[in-house]
């Protein structure tokens, strides 16, 4: 009881103040932000705001609509936006991928584009409703250490790799959205039990589990594995950043319409309780432009799905993937998919 | 021979003076209360959504049971890690002559600033085959020890060294001592900071994610993303809820009843260190040591390489600036509406035992092992159909992390009024001071620095909390973590270590001033003799 | 006129009657010592006057005014009582002058009221110390001052000198009883202190069981007990059967002279050890006894002896002054009886 209170009241004003300061500073934010809102396109980002927001900006500085952006994680936004219902703040909401915005158009959320707008990009690549559209694609790959393995060695198809061979060398990471649209596209395509013989295999084949892609793309770099299933624009991103000499792994795009070359998009949608549908149209509009399809080409490497935009350097052309052929929106069963991988014990 | 004092039994023998608590503190802590369950209300106004039938579905599911005995198992091998790590510490920064032990004690609190996301990320990246649960272990253990250690070093430094010493006199060596008296003493205080633990590994997502340790969070997260809609994840929620008042529960009975306010006239003796021996302190040091480079060095040492990596660091120093501010902002905010709440609740639990009461204070535990992503949503659900205006502004943020962090700050407010005793009150009644004026003059003051050492433990927490602040923030604003979120989630730990690093920076402040203060009423929930 | 009366008191925790049935008066002006043993219920009494507890039958009326009663319960702020808890219970976190204004107005403490009453207690000067930096004795006296300051109209004491080591107690209940006189307050004192009460109050209630036992002087409680467990409670006694006469009581210590003249029959005699006088063996009138053991106290000592009757021994202390030379144990002396004893007849 006895030794001096000093630093206990210290704290205390030092919180008071602080507190003081910040709700002073918040309540200075607070009217502005008010205003912005109201008079803002809000979009719901569920891909990152290095990558969003430069769009973002040519967009406002050439249209004259101001955006306000929420970044978020996909799947958490889509949450967000359905628990928000008919009072969302959304106007539009930009995905990460084709499953979450296929949820938002089953809870009937989404407008319907207009066809214009629409008609930018192959049927393959946006909803057959016309509720949401893609504006970038990623092809999943396979990354390999050259130092093990020539691309020769490398097996052509992804159920090569439930082989004796591969036991222990293979990294996976079960848990990426885009490993488990790549599921649910076996399945869609093959067929449940050859999708889960297939699970089964690779977890009593030792398959090395990873959190993201990243993680597989260095444990190939370091050897760590011979080789591993990501989506092309890690390795290409890396490249870009390190340089190719920096960068030892290599990648195999798989021919022969094995699931492991699906290719999945990043897409759009917009609101359909949204007082701003032209604006959002508009927005939706831009983000196939000649300018931001450049850019997402030239910047995340992935491909852009209008005519004629250059790819980034290196890439094989979208056309020349030899990609299963499969409808996105069948990719909407998620949740069977994530049943199965946790009953192969790939969790 | 003197009597036993009378007052004081009394007190804590009846359970209180008149027994019912003042409106005055009653009905704020009702409304604390209120907001505390708000999450509970939520999940089961949308577990009941698709019909009773989906729910026992949900709940019967093979692998909500298997995800339980996970999730409890994780809970319990961390917090017993903790309790070890933490009372050996606190044991060694306080009670020996370990050289630098007022330095080892500022270290050893010091990885409470280290969001957990991050220390996995630091392990995660370094040692890629780090084995899930271990390393779940590990990491949880290193991030969480601290509440455990806190509190345990605060009643080491107020206990009655006359009691180990009488133990000594009887014969007790002096381990065994240590085993029979002082761990008696430290008791309270090591079960409230293990319920902390407990409930912090069973509501943590981030490090078990990066980790890959499958836990009932990661199920609650995963049935969002494949669903979108919260009915499954709503009744999984609930399990956790269940599970948390479960062990908030056996904490309540393994508290005991002692009631510790000492109203002594002297103060308590200076107390003799254990003297180490060279071995001793050898020991001591290299424990210290290890403890201090696997929860701080390493982490740090992570952030340091990645910031020297960074050539995909293009750093806004604008953005790291704005997220700083707007983080101390939130966060101050957080800790001091989280504080206002829990000084009702807290009072009426240290002074008022009635079942009631309790009742009250258990409630409000009842969000706090739920992942931030169902309290964000919650309060989605509250704030989009009752508080529009205020939806998506820094209010409803800074009433999430109220419910998030209740718990916390009722503790130590609980702790710091509790050490204070009644009979101060009653003189102050007597002396013609209504009871508001008392809680203002009297009561208030002397919690005080117990109380801002809560606030400064929620300030901390607020600060790294994620999910619901993605969830609730307004449109525009950043903090730290969501910032470092955005980085790591594409892989950029080199753009990601400057915001980390000033996150934990800032955390180390607030954490600074819980540590080794000597009446520090810190995590002292401990004392709180319910 | 009465300060403080008490009437029909009842207060139970659980199954447990602590007060039972317990009238108290006090007269203005005067210090009322509630004797008791530990666990008596004597703190509850205080705390039910105080008003930290309510009582659940019974009145209490102060100064004329019931606080309480079956459906009234003045909160303790009203009552003007004031308390002066064991161990003097100051506020940490104010100074002495503060302590002691806190009960008052800021008129009054402008007034120089603060002053006067460190003054009253003898700690003129020490207002701007904190708690801490007072021994045991000056804390308590600060808390009596606290007590005074709004001159209430009854404090109360709490067993106020136990935390004090016996050295200091005396001169501190000296120093709180003349405060207490001069500033011709009411009071009670709790004590399981026999001698605290006897020296230090005007009207001693012995108390247990819940109730009131007797309550009288000081002298007249010493001299005359209600009855047997009074006399033995308070002061040392020595008690034995006798069969009272009209020529006074017969007994193994010879004839005794009575209290009561109009006593008859059996009954016991309670003789207070200083009533025992030590003579020789051969001295005129006295009975033969052996020395058990003896206690030296310096002001004086007290002799245990065993007086022989037919099959078996009374057990017999007396006071000496000093201490007598030659009492080894085994030794025998004479002894007599003087003056009038109290004698409690049969049942």
């Amino acid at each position: 009881m006895r030794s001096p209170r000093l630093p206990g009241a210290m704290t205390m004003a030092v919180f008071v103040l602080a507190a003081a300061a910040c709700s002073g500073n918040a309540a200075g934010d607070e009217p502005e932000e008010d205003a912005v809102d109201e008079s803002k396109l809000v979009v719901y980002s569920g891909r990152q705001e290095s990558l969003v927001q430069p769009v973002v900006d040519d967009f406002a500085a050439e249209t004259g609509i101001e955006v306000s952006v929420r970044y978020g994680n996909t799947a958490q936004l889509a949450a967000q936006i359905i628990e928000e219902g008919d009072r969302t703040k959304a106007d539009v909401y930009f995905s990460q991928d084709g499953g979450a915005l296929g949820a938002l158009t089953k809870e009937g959320m989404l407008a319907a584009l207009p066809a214009d707008v629409l008609d930018l990009v192959d049927p393959r690549y946006r909803a057959d409703d016309g509720t949401w559209i893609g504006t970038s694609a990623r092809a999943r790959v396979i990354v390999y250490d050259p130092d093990q393995l020539t691309e020769a060695e490398v097996p052509d198809s992804v159920f090569e790799l439930t082989e004796p061979q591969w036991k222990g060398k293979v990294g996976i990471s079960p848990s990426n959205a885009s490993f488990e649209a790549f599921v649910t596209a076996m399945r869609v395509l093959y067929g449940e039990d050859k999708a889960r013989e297939w699970l089964e295999g690779m977890a009593a084949n030792d398959v090395q589990l990873f959190d993201n892609n990243v993680l597989i793309l260095n444990a190939a770099e370091d050897g760590v594995i011979a080789l591993g299933l990501i989506n092309h624009y890690y390795w290409y991103e890396q490249v870009a950043e390190e340089g190719l000499e920096a960068v030892p792994a290599r990648l195999k795009f798989l021919p022969g319409g094995d699931p492991g070359s699906l290719v999945n998009v990043a897409g759009v949608g917009v609101l359909a309780a949204s007082d701003r549908q032209d604006e959002a149209a508009s927005f939706v509009e831009y983000l196939l432009s000649e300018d931001a399809q450049t850019y997402f080409a030239q910047d995340t490497k992935e491909y852009p799905l209008i005519e004629g935009i250059p790819t980034a350097e290196g890439l094989p052309p979208l056309a020349s993937l030899q990609t299963p052929e499969i409808d996105l929106s069948d990719l909407d069963t998620l949740e069977a998919t994530l049943e199965m991988i946790e009953e192969a014990g790939l969790t | 021979m003197a009597a036993p004092a009378e007052w004081r039994t009394e007190v804590t023998t009846t359970g209180g003076r008149s027994s019912r608590p003042p409106a005055l503190l009653a009905v704020p802590a009702l409304i604390a209360a209120a907001v505390a369950v708000l999450p509970l209300v939520y999940l089961v106004v949308r577990s009941f959504d698709s019909g009773v039938g989906e729910f026992v579905a949900v709940l019967w599911r093979e692998r909500t049971l298997r995800l339980t005995v996970r999730s409890v198992g994780l809970a319990a091998v961390v917090t017993f890690a903790c309790l070890v790590l933490g009372v050996f510490l606190a044991w060694l920064t306080t009670r020996t002559t370990l050289p630098g032990r007022r330095a080892w004690a500022v270290v050893a609190a010091l990885p409470l600033a280290i969001p957990s996301y991050v220390a996995a990320y630091a392990w995660v990246a370094a040692f890629p085959r780090i084995p899930p649960f271990w390393g779940s272990v590990l990491v949880l253990t290193l991030c969480c020890y601290p509440y455990v250690m806190l509190p345990v070093a605060g009643t080491l430094h107020r206990t009655d060294p006359a009691l180990e010493e009488v133990a000594r006199s009887l014969g007790r060596n002096q381990l065994a001592t240590f085993l029979t008296v002082t761990l008696r003493q430290v008791r309270p205080a090591a079960a409230v900071g293990g319920l902390l633990v407990a409930l912090y590994v069973l509501s943590d997502f981030g490090a078990v994610a990066i980790l890959r340790f499958d836990v009932f969070t990661r199920v609650i997260y995963t049935s969002y993303r494949s669903s979108f809609d919260g009915t499954a994840a709503a009744a999984l929620g609930l399990v956790l809820v269940v599970i948390t008042m479960t062990v908030v529960w056996a904490e309540s009975r393994s508290r005991g009843r002692a009631a510790q306010s000492r109203i002594g006239s002297g103060a308590p003796r200076a107390r003799r260190p254990v003297v180490l021996g060279p071995g001793g302190v050898a020991l001591g040091l290299l424990g210290a040591a290890i403890v201090a480079a696997l929860a701080l060095g390493f982490p740090l040492g992570s952030l340091g390489y990645w910031l020297a990596q960074g050539r995909s660091a293009d750093l806004d120093p604008g953005a790291l600036a704005g997220a700083a501010v707007s983080t101390i902002s939130v966060s101050a905010l957080g800790a001091v509406l989280t504080t206002a709440l829990a000084i009702p609740v807290g009072i009426m639990a240290a002074r008022y035992r009635s079942r009631r009461v309790r009742a009250l204070e258990q409630a409000s535990y009842a969000g706090h092992a739920l992942p931030g992503i169902v309290v964000g949503l919650s309060l989605v659900f509250f704030g989009v159909r009752f508080a529009y205006p205020i939806y998506q502004r820094t209010p409803l943020l800074v009433l999430a992390y109220a419910v998030l962090f209740l718990p916390a700050a009722i503790g130590a407010v609980r702790a710091s009024v509790a050490q204070s005793p009644p009979v101060l009150e009653e003189v102050a009644r007597s002396l013609g001071r209504s009871p508001a004026r008392v809680l203002r003059d009297v009561t208030l003051p002397l919690a005080g620095p117990g109380v801002a050492a809560g606030a400064a433990l929620v300030f901390l927490t607020c600060m790294k909390e994620l999910p619901a602040t993605l969830m609730l923030r307004p449109t525009g604003l950043e903090t730290l973590a969501t910032e470092l979120w955005a980085e790591t989630e594409v892989g950029a730990y080199a753009a990601a270590a400057p915001y980390a690093s000033l996150l934990v920076l800032l955390a180390a402040v607030p954490t600074f001033l819980l540590g080794p203060r000597r009446r520090s009423g810190t995590l002292d929930s401990s004392e709180g003799g319910s | 006129m009465s300060e403080l009366v008490v009437r029909g008191l009842e207060k139970s925790f659980g199954s447990v009657r602590v007060l039972d049935e317990l009238d108290l008066v006090v007269p203005a002006g005067q210090l009322a010592a509630v004797l008791g043993p530990s666990g008596c219920g004597k703190t509850t009494l205080l705390r039910v006057i105080a008003g930290f507890e309510s009582a659940d039958r019974g009145t209490v009326v102060l100064h004329g005014v019931q606080v309480a009663g079956p459906g009234v319960h003045v909160p303790p702020e009203r009552r003007r009582v004031g308390v002066v808890p064991q161990e003097g219970a100051l506020f940490p976190h104010l100074t002495v002058a503060g302590n002691v204004g806190f009960g008052l107005t800021r008129a009054e403490r402008r007034a120089g009221r603060i002053g006067e009453l460190l003054d009253l207690v003898g700690l003129g000067g020490f207002g701007h110390r904190m708690p801490y930096e007072l021994s045991g004795g000056q804390q308590q006296r600060i808390a009596l001052a606290r007590a005074l300051a709004p001159e209430p109209a009854l404090v109360l004491l709490d067993e106020p000198f136990n935390a004090l080591d016996t050295g200091l107690r005396a001169a501190v209940r000296e120093d709180v009883r003349s405060a207490l006189r001069a500033a011709g307050a009411t009071a009670v004192l709790v004590t399981h202190d026999q001698e605290e009460a006897l020296s230090m109050a005007d009207l001693v209630a012995v108390m247990w069981g819940g109730r009131i036992a007797q309550a009288a002087p000081p002298d007249q409680l010493y001299a005359a007990p209600a009855d047997l467990e009074v006399a033995t409670f308070v002061g040392d006694a020595v008690v034995f059967d006798a069969v009272a006469t009209a020529a006074g009581a017969d007994s193994p210590l010879g004839p005794l002279q009575l209290n009561d003249a109009a006593a008859r029959g059996p009954g016991r005699v309670m003789v207070r050890p200083e009533q025992v006088v030590l003579a020789d063996t051969d001295a005129k009138g006295v009975v033969l006894g052996t020395v058990v053991a003896t206690a030296f106290y310096g002001h004086d000592a007290l002799v245990r002896l065993a007086v022989a009757v037919p099959g078996g021994a009374v057990p017999v202390s007396a006071r000496c002054q000093g201490m007598p030379p030659g009492l080894e144990v085994g030794r025998s002396v004479g002894l007599r009886v003087v003056g009038p004893v109290t004698f409690f007849p049969a049942a």
